[in-house]
């Protein structure tokens, strides 16, 4: 069966279609209310060229973001705009996979985790430029290009 | 607001086979009155980051059975919540909530129904169609000593799948499983159903 593969991190016990087809339920009632057309959080140098064993930091730090600030904080816009079972579908299975993903704590790892660091705190400088409802708004209409990226480890 | 003077449901349980999920409990009884239930659900997510929130589940709010199919409102492998109150007119029960959360990775898997067919020259087997969450493992042979065993994965039930062009008269035996992604587990092996070419299926 198909797993996530992030380096060493492997994840079972997640289907990415189901990820998908909760997102793409609220991608438009999401993305209309992103006005700030001009910006994307998850840019390229965030998620471009990552290494397989960059990839387990940067979706580890990716993923409790959006768990820890993004989902947190939106759950009342979800609400509102009568979402909450697709952000649910979401939110529970962010949290399958973090619960699984153990990345390396050993030193000669350092380099490559700070890299992924770097990669991380792009985003977050990016996403802290921007007024908080728009930041929020802005990157929960990005977990398409965040599910976009992960797709590539799920083999 | 309706003062909570209704029995709360008793006896929750969750039955889960082929990852199809029923909710039950023991029904409230008021002689002469038809009793509504409400059930809702709370994922990990929902329990960790803001334990207030529960969700209404997609079939079962209202309903009048004492059950519910949870299946669809269960699209992670976490621990999920789950809760039920009766509700009379304007008198609501307290909510009842399920004693251990559930977790789909719990659900039993059953070995696949299969029908094994030939048309003297292809050996073509159908299997049970258990919705898109299922794979199967398919494992077949020649009925004769030191026969290899070949291996076929099928994604889909439901639509017959050619294992192999045989050679006519020989006798085939076919037996499979099902292998669930979601939850990264697989059933045992069905019984195995012997077919000679040309012949009736013969079952061990």
């Amino acid at each position: 069966g198909q797993e996530f593969q992030f380096g060493s991190c492997r994840v079972e016990g997640v289907v990415l279609q189901e990820l998908w087809a909760a997102f793409r339920a609220v991608k438009d009632v999401v993305q209309a209310q992103d006005n700030i057309t001009g910006v994307r959080l998850l840019r390229k140098e965030v998620l471009q060229n990552v290494s397989d064993a960059e990839s387990c930091y940067l979706s580890q730090a990716l993923l409790k973001f959006y768990l820890d600030t993004v989902f947190k904080n939106y759950h009342g816009k979800a609400a509102e705009f009568r979402i909450l079972k697709s952000f649910s579908t979401l939110a529970n299975n962010f949290i399958a996979i973090t619960s699984r993903l153990r990345p390396s704590q050993e030193n000669e790892m350092f380099s490559i985790s700070e890299s992924a660091r770097r990669r991380f705190l792009l985003f977050q400088r990016e996403f802290k430029q921007l007024d908080i409802e728009a930041a929020l708004t802005k990157a929960f209409g990005e977990v398409d290009i965040l599910l976009t990226w992960m797709e590539k480890f799920y083999q | 607001d309706g003062v909570a003077v209704l029995p709360a449901p008793q006896n929750l349980s969750v039955q889960s086979t082929n990852m199809k999920h029923l909710l039950t409990w023991s029904p409230v009884v008021v002689p002469g009155e038809i009793i509504d239930y409400s059930v809702e659900y709370q994922g990990e997510y929902e329990s960790l980051y803001m334990s207030h929130i529960w969700i209404p589940s997609s079939w079962c709010s209202p309903t009048e059975n004492p059950e519910c199919d949870i299946t669809d409102d269960i699209t992670a492998t976490v621990l999920y919540n789950l809760r039920v109150r009766a509700t009379l007119g304007s008198q609501t029960s307290a909510w009842s909530t399920l004693k251990h959360p559930f977790n789909r990775n719990s659900t039993i898997l059953t070995p696949p129904g299969l029908e094994v067919s030939n048309d003297g020259f292809h050996l073509v087997i159908k299997l049970e169609d258990l919705g898109p969450q299922f794979e199967f493992l398919v494992a077949y042979w020649r009925r004769e000593p030191g026969a290899k065993e070949h291996i076929k994965m099928v994604r889909n039930g439901g639509v017959p799948v050619l294992l192999e062009t045989a050679e006519p008269g020989a006798a085939y035996c076919v037996k499979a499983q099902t292998f669930v992604k979601a939850i990264g587990r697989h059933s045992a092996f069905s019984q195995a159903e012997c077919v000679k070419l040309q012949g009736e299926a013969l079952s061990l």
